[in-house]
């Protein structure tokens, strides 16, 4: 796979959204599909090309120096959790357009234009390789979201953009403190002799994980402090989440989608990135308390869920839950762990974007998400109910779908993770600061998911058919433009992501194949470089 | 007869010791077909899935589900001809492979392979068959609901076998925990099947979340055996487990380590959960809203004992630790106490029914306690027909008398027009569930009776004591339910719904009858099903499927003896267990286990206790025999004899007598109400707690931070409103922040 391939795939949204901006408003919807379609294939042929069994390999690598003697320049490159990461992008692209055909009636251009924008913004973070390229896409996805939710949300949509846009921007600056001292102390603190790029000023990320590592104990604690304060809020990890349940709310279907789907996924991209490999003796100091906010989200969380009225603040919730699984596989730094976090964020866009697709086309017809006010539905809409009950068992994680296999490994990482049980001998066991406790502890997750799932799909799909009042009114006015259940292009939509929740649940072996080289390099990195505490134990599991 | 038989387990045991562990023998390849046996019942469900989608309004799904699961059926036999008695794995693919190193344990493997032995061949044998015969059945049963719902059915029917296939062929605790919530799912939608009903969607949910504590369990006790062992598969873990199973046999308990006695533990709350014991019992009662067939396939025969299979399957772990067995015995055997006296207060046929079932339950963990895992899975394999059989029977009551299911409405079933052979499967079905003695119920119980007089362990005999007493509330319960419904004067009271399910219907179309019209025509002027209630009502007979399917099932009832007789040492079933995974360990003397090399008792110190003063085996079949009478006698007495209504019996008399005792057992002993008070509630006022916390607290001081700056901001910003200002605004700050990098960096 070259270079010009990740660039083509992070500029082709862009050239779209110029396209669309030079086309007349009724073209809009077909250039925002034809664009995201061709994305969807370029993304194919890099997937393609991509070489998967050296997953742990930058591929792809290109840089254009930009101004050298400042040290910056653009580079791309992809390693695998990279690629996965930028097909599930490039495959949301063209169902979030798609989704979206009847739903937004006006200013077309400008909605499905920030789309696009998006779209360019969020490939550009995964195909990064230099801090400028890294933060620049990272921060500038706020903008077209801040717009979607704000032109295009419900009700309460002003006030959800600007809390979604200050909250995030807010860490966000000083996630760029954070890095912004990392490129500091490579230029300045450390001689040319340190390494690679030591010494003078540098944006590369190879190069400053490199000098990141020489930091001290205490200054990788306030790095580490200052990057999760960006990444944790776009996790988000609890207790940054409250922006979130607004903005889900509030936004487009297709805002929803994305935000679940991939925006979310920058803040645990981010720390795969950047926090593991740059500050790693304070993350093994700290990863017991960033487990234990992980464990807090995932109960509380999920027990907010469980008395929610609003189905789509529900969804919102349960992704403040799930994703502290994400983050525990993540700071178990095991392999497993952190092979499941990966998948994790795949899986986790699949299931949760579905379910946020699902309401959607459930509040095109009957505007309103209170459950109160409808539910019964599979009575009305069976296939439309068919759906949800197969989306919501993939997000409950049952094995044979694919959250099943994410979730395990992140528990099995957080359990295994226990210098304790290695130094006793178990052979199924890792180095780690985590242990049975707080896998057993995030456990009861599993049981609170399937309480505010099945109330949510108890209270949607089955029992006596209740719509709202307005309803039917509404229905003898308006000539339907829906029909009562799916249309054929909203079932398009929705197979896709059931194929791949099934695929992915059945038939994970490539992914987990291909994210064996990264996760090993990257843990062993981690505890390489660790400092003490990573010391006691004799280095266990060689690159396979 | 043959009395060698009835010291059936001591005789193995001693010849197990000889031959060696059995799961300690070579593991050959299998051969590619048994794979199918997993796969037709899938084809089966995408098929009958295919079959919604285009609306086929025929009986094709069930006849093409019946025709699937038969092949499979057959291959499970050829399974059980060809591969029984030894040990094979076929791998159809790799599932899970990851890799972390190349050492032991460095690697997660869980194939969708399957791990076959005398176990799965006897648990895939009659899940298979029954299944098949219960699909015939259902065919006709749910003939009212032909459509999409008709298909709905059976491809959960499917899945559900699916399911269950993969849990019992499993050769990994992953591809069993596939199964396992596999069968959860399809158990939570055909409980839910009548989805309009409000009362069946919170069973289904109730089951589901309930078995999901059980689930938990198991998956950390899946990774607690992986830490430990360094994998999921069978064949590792009995191999790795052997060690510790030598050392017990000579004594030396303190070689195993505390995490292997752990494991037991966890799979143990998990196979609670699953088989429906105390404190997770409390869903499969509710569960009978489902329709009856799943009853009587899911909730009764098979996926019920899937708890029984696990702790078989993974007996080699069980026998490693101190405390799980002594807790699977107390645990089983006050189950089959409590569930016992619900029962005997119920009028719900069908919930006495499902109370029986977790009585017979608890029977089956008490017996693999009891070091009888021969005899646990004996009663699995003789419950299996007989309590499908009785569920079967109720089934075509409540689907002939607009689902009516109240003993008191009901009266002298048996001698009207048609009935006839519901009534003879009825009265074989409840002589072997009361236990009567030459019925398999009767020696499959009396071999767990037995043990737990003869194995030591804590408490062992009063749970004795406990099992005997059950026995005799067993025949109570279950006859009172003959004598009031299928006997007697014939009077009857039709139920509020012309099939339990005519509220439902969740296609459109309107209510399909020509299943019934289909029914009379063969059973004569019955009348006509009218939709109304009351005086031109008539039950209608059951028709030729149901008739045939009670009429195997009842012969197989009967017949679920035989195995009893075939062969030397117990029979056909405990020569199968003790050729699997599941046999016991046995220094000769019939009861070294860990909780005995423990210090409880000295092993070898005694041969075995006694009742009576004389062996249990020989004296138990005439203790349990006269307590079975007993009961039915009873019955007879307060339920039979005398009585002239439907709704009325001797045993009113009585119940003033017994003061609230009798209604704290009719309300279940308040255990719903309790779990409510002590666990729902409480997780409900804590969920609105948080949920305000996350409003008012973290939000709250969220927002305190964004007004601070935004206040000020207003004084600076004259101009409000327009649909980008807060854009622009962000845009300017973006702007700032990227001029501030560039700032940094020149300097």
């Amino acid at each position: 796979m070259s270079a010009t391939l990740l660039v083509i795939l992070t500029l082709l949204p862009l050239a779209g959204a110029a396209v669309l901006a030079l086309r007349p408003e009724g073209q809009a919807r077909t250039v925002a599909l034809w664009t995201t379609l061709l994305a969807l294939g370029a993304a194919g042929v890099a997937m393609v090309q991509f070489r998967w069994d050296h997953g742990a390999d930058m591929q792809g690598v290109g840089r254009l120096e930009w101004a050298p003697s400042l040290g910056l320049s653009l580079s791309v490159g992809a390693d695998s959790v990279a690629m996965l990461l930028i097909g599930l992008t490039a495959l949301l692209g063209p169902i979030c357009v798609y989704a979206s055909f009847t739903a937004i009636e006006h200013r077309r251009r400008t909605y499905y234009g920030w789309l696009l924008v998006l779209q360019s913004a969020m490939t550009g973070v995964f195909c990064a390789r230099d801090l400028v390229l890294f933060y620049t896409c990272f921060e500038f996805t706020l903008v077209p979201m801040y717009i979607l939710i704000s032109l295009y949300g419900s009700t309460n949509r002003k006030k959800a953009a600007t809390k979604f846009f200050l909250y995030t921007f807010t860490g966000s600056v000083l996630t760029l403190a954070g890095l912004l001292f990392v490129v500091w102390f490579n230029a300045t603190q450390l001689v040319p002799t340190d390494g690679p790029g030591a010494g003078k000023w540098t944006f590369d990320i190879g190069a400053l994980q490199h000098a990141a590592v020489r930091m001290s104990s205490g200054q990788q604690a306030w790095v580490l402090a200052a990057m999760m304060a960006g990444f944790a809020v776009k996790v988000p990890l609890f207790p940054l989440h409250t922006w979130l349940p607004l903005a889900h709310t509030e936004a487009p279907t297709a805002g929803s989608v994305i935000l679940a789907g991939v925006l979310l996924k920058l803040g645990t991209y981010g720390m795969y990135r950047f926090v593991l490999p740059f500050v790693p003796s304070a993350v093994v100091e700290y990863a017991p308390f960033l487990a234990v906010l992980c464990i807090m989200g995932i109960v509380y969380a999920g027990l907010i869920c469980w008395v929610q009225e609003d189905v789509k603040k529900l969804v919102a919730y349960s992704s403040v839950s799930h994703l502290g699984f994400c983050i525990l596989g993540m700071v178990a730094l095991n392999q497993i762990g952190l092979a499941g976090s990966v998948l994790y964020m795949v899986n986790h866009g699949l299931s949760t974007g579905a379910l946020f697709l699902l309401i959607g086309m459930m509040y095109e017809r009957y505007h309103t998400r209170s459950m109160r006010e409808v539910g019964g539905l599979a009575a009305k809409m069976p296939i439309w109910a068919t759906f949800m009950v197969f989306f919501a068992m993939a997000s409950v994680a049952l094995p044979g779908l694919n959250g099943f296999v994410s979730e395990f490994m992140c528990l099995m990482g957080a359990f295994q993770a226990d210098s304790e049980f290695v130094r006793a001998g178990q052979v199924g066991a890792t180095r780690g600061v985590l242990g049975p406790v707080y896998a057993a502890v995030a456990g009861t997750g599993i049981i609170v998911a399937a309480m505010y799932l099945l109330m949510m799909v108890g209270k949607m799909c089955f029992g006596p058919l209740r719509e709202p009042h307005a309803h039917h009114a509404h229905e003898s006015h308006a000539p339907p433009v829906l029909p009562p259940d799916l249309s054929a292009r909203e079932i398009v939509i929705l197979l896709p992501l059931a194929a791949l929740c099934l695929v992915l649940g059945l038939y994970p072996r490539p992914v987990l194949q291909t994210l064996e080289a990264p996760t090993t390099r990257a843990v062993d990195w981690v505890w390489e470089h660790a400092g003490v505490r990573g010391a006691p134990l004799a280095p266990q599991g060689g690159r396979p | 007869m043959n009395s060698g038989s009835i010291i059936p387990v001591l005789n193995l045991l001693a010849a197990g010791a000889e031959e060696g562990h059995a799961s300690a023998g070579p593991v050959a390849h299998g051969p590619w077909w048994v794979a199918l046996i997993v796969v037709l019942p899938m084809l089966g469900a995408m098929l009958c899935g295919a079959a919604a989608a285009l609306k086929v309004r025929s009986k094709l799904p069930a006849f093409l589900t019946v025709g699937l699961l038969g092949a499979s059926c057959a291959l499970a036999v050829s399974m059980y001809l060809e591969l029984a008695g030894g040990r094979s794995i076929t791998v159809s693919y790799r599932w899970i492979d990851f890799a972390w190193g190349t050492g032991e344990g460095q690697r997660l493997v869980a194939n969708f392979g399957f791990y076959i032995d005398s176990l799965t061949c006897l648990w895939m044998l009659f899940v298979t068959g029954l299944a098949t015969l219960i699909a015939l059945y259902a065919s006709e049963y749910m003939s009212h609901d032909q459509g999409v719902g008709y298909c709905r059915f059976f491809a959960a029917f499917n899945l559900f076998v699916f399911s269950m296939a993969c849990l019992v062929m499993g050769d990994n605790l992953l591809l069993l925990y596939l199964g396992w919530e596999g069968v959860g799912l399809c158990s939570y939608l055909l409980i839910g099947y009548f989805y309009k009903r409000p009362a069946a969607v919170a069973a289904a949910k109730k089951a589901f979340i309930v078995n999901r504590i059980g689930d938990l369990a198991l998956a950390l006790g899946t990774m607690l055996a992986f830490v430990h062992f360094g994998s999921v598969e069978y064949a590792v873990i009995f191999a790795k487990a052997q060690p510790y199973i030598e050392a017990i046999k000579s004594g030396h308990l303190d070689q195993v380590p505390f995490v292997v006695q752990v494991i037991p533990l966890l799979f143990m709350v998990g196979a609670f959960g699953k088989s429906a014991q105390l404190p997770l019992y409390v869903w499969l009662p509710d569960a009978m809203e489902g329709p009856t067939p799943v009853s009587a396939l899911i909730h009764a025969a098979t996926m019920v004992t899937a708890g029984v299979y696990l702790i078989a399957r993974t007996y080699p772990i069980f026998l490693c630790s101190e405390y799980a067995l002594p807790v699977v015995a107390w645990v089983g055997a006050l189950t089959a106490l409590l569930a016992a006296t619900i029962g005997m207060a119920q009028f719900d046929i069908k919930r006495i029914m499902a109370y029986s079932t977790v009585s017979q339950l608890g029977y089956m963990f008490a017996g693999l306690a009891f070091l009888s895992s021969a005899g646990a899975a004996y009663h699995v394999f003789t419950h299996a027909f007989f309590k499908a059989t009785l569920f079967l029977c109720c089934g075509a009551v409540m689907h002939g008398f607009a689902g009516q299911l109240d003993l008191r409405k009901l009266s002298g079933v048996a001698f009207m027009k048609g009935w006839g052979i519901v009534g003879l499967a009825m009265l074989i079905g409840c002589l072997n569930l009361a236990g009567v003695p030459f019925t398999a119920g009767f020696f499959s119980k009396d071999m767990i009776l037995a043990e737990s007089f003869v194995t030591m362990g804590p408490g062992y005999q009063v749970l004795g004591w406990v099992l005997l007493l059950t026995a005799g509330l067993t025949a109570y319960y279950t006859f009172r339910v003959f004598f009031r419904v299928f006997v007697g004067p014939k009077t009857f009271e039709p139920g509020d719904e012309l099939h339990a399910h005519d509220d439902h219907g969740h296609d459109a179309h309107g209510h399909d009858s020509r299943g019934d019209a289909h029914a009379e025509a063969e059973h004569g002027p019955a009348g006509h099903a009218a939709p109304g209630h009351g005086h031109d009502f008539h039950p209608h007979a059951p028709g030729w499927a149901i008739n045939l399917v009670l009429l195997i099932l009842a012969a197989a009832s009967i017949a679920a003896a035989l195995p009893y007789f075939m062969g030397e040492h117990g029979g056909w079933v405990p020569k199968l267990v003790h050729e699997s995974s599941a046999t016991t360990i046995s220094d000769g003397h019939g009861s070294t286990a860990a909780f005995l090399a423990s210090g409880l008792h000295e092993p070898g110190a005694s041969a075995h206790g006694t009742l009576f003063g004389q062996d249990p085996h020989k004296i138990m079949y005439y203790v349990s025999g006269a307590i079975g009478a007993v009961g039915i006698a009873i019955a007879f007495v307060l339920h039979y004899a005398g009585r002239k209504t439907a709704g009325t019996s001797r045993a009113d008399a009585l119940v003033p007598a017994l003061g609230p005792v009798a209604g704290w057992a009719r309300r279940k002993w308040l255990v719903d109400e309790l779990y409510d008070a002590l666990v729902r509630t409480p997780l409900w006022v804590l969920s609105h707690v948080f949920h305000l916390i996350d409003k008012l607290l973290i939000d709250g001081l969220v927002n305190l931070f964004g007004w601070l700056p935004r206040a000020a901001a207003q004084r600076l910003r004259p101009t409000q409103g327009g649909d980008l200002h807060g854009y622009a605004a962000g845009m300017a700050v973006g702007l700032g922040a990227v001029l501030i990098l560039v700032w940094m960096l020149i300097l």
